[in-house]
């Protein structure tokens, strides 16, 4: 299995670094790329204490799936890929997305982990609730999906 | 005709439980729903955090697929609401 995919509830279980090294290691392979997303404490002038994250799980499962064999194909067919997002109350600090790559070359891995971030976040439907150190929250607006072929 | 409509992201404004029910004229689009989801947002007086709603979300059927404004809804069906996405 070259490929995995994810969403973990943050209460039940953290995403691991560890496993993502694991899986992605192989001996025919010269790089590794981890990305590693957390949430930070600020946003636009605004002290952040946590992000809750809301997901369509079926259509999120189906885009990550279709994400990383196109960026497969596209620039490494045997590359491995994992990739892992965080859903519900993730504090300051916490991991939010782990995109991890095993590839023959550095430049394959690079280019595979920014397809999937990138894609993930305009193709994934993931919402974004900020939480704030005085009180309030705020659902973040992104990529509108209207009209756009998944 | 009733229609189901799941909410997913800031669209959990208008409903704690989580799913609307809309009461739409036989042979109802896509863009009909649009207009009630309007009304509703109007008369929660949400309009400030969610008046873009309606022309910015996407729509997903039971089948998980994206469905036009064109798409013409059955009688009971249950859709998904998709706000514009923000993961990562």
């Amino acid at each position: 299995m070259k490929i995995h995919t994810s969403l973990l509830d943050s209460k039940k279980k953290k995403i691991s670094l560890k496993k993502a090294k694991n899986f992605i290691y192989s001996k025919s392979n010269g790089a590794e790329s981890i990305f590693v997303g957390r949430v930070r404490n600020n946003n636009k002038g605004k002290k952040v204490k946590a992000v809750t994250y809301a997901a369509h799980k079926r259509l999120v499962m189906k885009s990550f799936t279709k994400i990383c064999n196109e960026a497969k194909k596209k620039f490494d067919k045997k590359a491995k890929i994992f990739l892992e997002h965080a859903t519900n109350y993730v504090p300051v600090g916490g991991i939010s997305i782990i995109i991890a790559v095993g590839s023959g070359h550095r430049d394959e891995a690079y280019k595979i982990s920014k397809y999937i971030l990138e894609k993930v976040k305009h193709r994934s439907p993931i919402w974004k609730k900020e939480h704030y150190v005085k009180g309030e929250f705020k659902w973040l607006s992104g990529h509108s999906l209207r009209g756009k072929k998944r | 005709m009733i229609i189901q409509l799941k909410l997913y992201g800031s669209s959990e404004l208008l409903s704690t439980k989580g799913v609307l029910s809309f009461n739409l004229p036989k042979n109802s689009k896509i863009k009909n729903l649009r207009s009630s989801l309007m009304n509703l947002i109007v008369k929660k007086k949400l309009k400030n955090n969610l008046g873009s709603l309606p022309e910015a979300a996407a729509f997903s059927n039971m089948k998980d697929e994206i469905v036009s404004d064109n798409y013409r809804l059955k009688n009971k069906e249950l859709l998904s609401i998709i706000p514009p996405i923000a993961g990562g």
